[in-house]
């Protein structure tokens, strides 16, 4: 930042003195310059607490390492929780990551309060498993703190070929039947980064809805 | 800014002039004033391997890409190069061997980690099933497994039914790293388990343990194991050294974790963080050598 200024307002600054004639269309240079930066400046990233749930395995942390454009290759499953804070479209998104274990499950609700979003991971396929989830996602909605709360469930792990398709979860989860808060499928690839940020514009865009 | 011009000023320029003048004065060269006036072990090594490193000579350079069968050879190319006689100076030839064998053996001993790393936990596989198997039996010998996907596996601290997903990036080494902690320290690594299964301090030990291992990973990675592997093997690093240091990572964290009494497993990253801290700080030590001593708790 501290570069940017330096350059957008010295560097107009230099020519202007070096080269009085041309001072006029410079002069307004500077002034539209200095301008966006006192916006910049008065306009502070808002900040989102974003919840990211699901069980395990389901690529929570590969899904958050993604977005804060880290390594994905060496990760280990989550005991207790991870955040990161990522810039996006304006917005500061604190995204907590926590582990989708059965054994901690009962601490998520420590971390409902002031949640803005809820994206729900889901490991497309593991089939076998579907019910499980199905039966999580349905106490989180129920949930008294996340009431209203949009949800964002990435149907996760398209890029194996025994995923099943977004459509189907979606049928299979009912998530038609959602009718108090703003919801979302969107089927991705944490490994690969396919459909994230489809995913993610979905989210700053139910944020933007949500404030008017 | 100061000090970088100054590292500048002296990498660039000053070393070679203090080398040239020291080899006149002394009549030995760099590796020679290395190998027979240095601490055997880190502080002998580190120097060795910079001193190599920095040459400009080819010869010494291409000593350190070498592998463990062709060090002697390389020992005698760089005798010759800085036209030492072998029987004028045998702790120098001896010493340089030694530190070839540890600086080359690093290197490969990360590279065979990190084909372990890269191999995928296969339930297709009776050696890989064999192994997971075991470890149940090392670490639950009263108890039988009713089949192989259950939630008993929940008991050893994995996650859900299969233990096959929780492998994730650190792959088979994951697992190799539980199973020589079992078969090697069957009693401490039965006493942690124990510890990680209390219900209010505990933790879930396998899932932990493959946390421990990426932990040894990075630290072998980045070079920081280093002086911990010079001062406690006087020769090539093999895959049983980081084992064993995987090992005192296990029965350390453990003591740390419970003498710490976190608030609740949610705050594991935390204390993560910490203990990795104390582990980097103890590395730091010229004379770090970090086995797991269990006589002494």
């Amino acid at each position: 930042m501290s570069k940017f200024v330096v350059c957008s307002v010295i560097f107009p600054a230099i020519i202007i003195s070096l080269f009085p004639w041309k001072n006029e269309p410079c002069h307004c240079l500077l002034q539209g310059l200095l301008s966006i930066l006192r916006k910049l400046k008065s306009t502070p990233d808002q900040e989102v607490r974003i919840l990211l749930l699901g069980l395990d395995n389901g690529g929570k942390t590969t899904l958050l390492k993604q977005l804060a454009s880290e390594d994905i290759s060496h990760i280990t499953p989550t005991q207790g929780f991870n955040i990161k804070s990522v810039q996006s479209q304006g917005f500061k998104l604190n995204v907590w990551d926590i582990g989708g274990q059965r054994k901690i499950r009962p601490y998520w609700r420590n971390y409902f309060e002031n949640t803005d979003v809820l994206i729900y991971v889901i490991d497309s396929a593991d089939r076998k498993r579907f019910e499980e989830t199905g039966q999580e996602l349905a106490e989180l909605l129920d949930e008294e703190k996340l009431s209203g709360v949009p949800v964002l469930i990435f149907a996760n792990k398209q890029d194996l070929l025994t995923a099943a398709p977004a459509s189907e979860i979606a049928e299979g989860l009912n998530l038609h039947t959602i009718r108090d808060r703003m919801w979302q499928i969107q089927s991705c690839s944490a490994l690969t980064g396919e459909g994230i940020q489809e995913g993610m514009n979905w989210v700053c865009k139910s944020v933007n809805s949500k404030k008017k | 800014m100061i000090r970088r011009i100054w590292q500048y000023i002296y990498t660039s320029l000053l070393r070679s002039w203090l080398k040239w003048l020291l080899r006149k004065s002394t009549g030995t060269c760099e590796l020679q004033r290395i190998c027979s006036g240095s601490k055997p072990g880190a502080t002998m090594t580190k120097k060795a391997e910079y001193s190599l490193q920095s040459s400009k000579n080819k010869v010494l350079r291409e000593a350190l890409e070498t592998s463990k069968e062709n060090v002697e050879k390389h020992v005698d190319q760089i005798l010759k190069e800085k036209e030492i006689k072998p029987h004028s100076d045998q702790l120098f030839k001896a010493n340089l061997h030694i530190c070839l064998l540890q600086i080359t053996g690093y290197n490969q001993l990360y590279v065979c980690v990190e084909d372990l790393r890269k191999e995928v936990f296969n339930s297709d596989n009776p050696k890989h099933e064999a192994m997971l198997l075991k470890l149940w039996d090392l670490l639950m010998p009263t108890v039988k497994l009713e089949s192989r996907v259950t939630k008993q596996w929940g008991d050893i601290g994995f996650q859900g039914e299969d233990p096959k997903t929780d492998f994730r990036g650190m792959g088979l080494l994951g697992l190799l790293n539980l199973l020589f902690f079992s078969e090697n320290y069957t009693a401490e690594s039965r006493q942690v388990l124990s510890r990680a299964n209390h219900p209010k301090l505990g933790y879930s030990y396998a899932i932990v343990g493959i946390n421990l291992t990426e932990m040894a990973y990075s630290l072998l990675k980045s070079g920081a194991l280093k002086p911990h592997f010079y001062n406690s093997v006087p020769g090539p690093p093999e895959l049983k050294d980081f084992h064993q240091f995987y090992c005192y990572l296990a029965y350390e964290f453990n003591k740390f974790w419970v003498a710490e009494e976190p608030e609740s497993i949610m705050h594991f990253n935390q204390y993560r963080e910490k203990f990795h801290n104390i582990v980097k700080t103890h590395l730091q030590d010229p004379d770090v050598s970090l086995t797991l001593n269990a006589a002494c708790n």
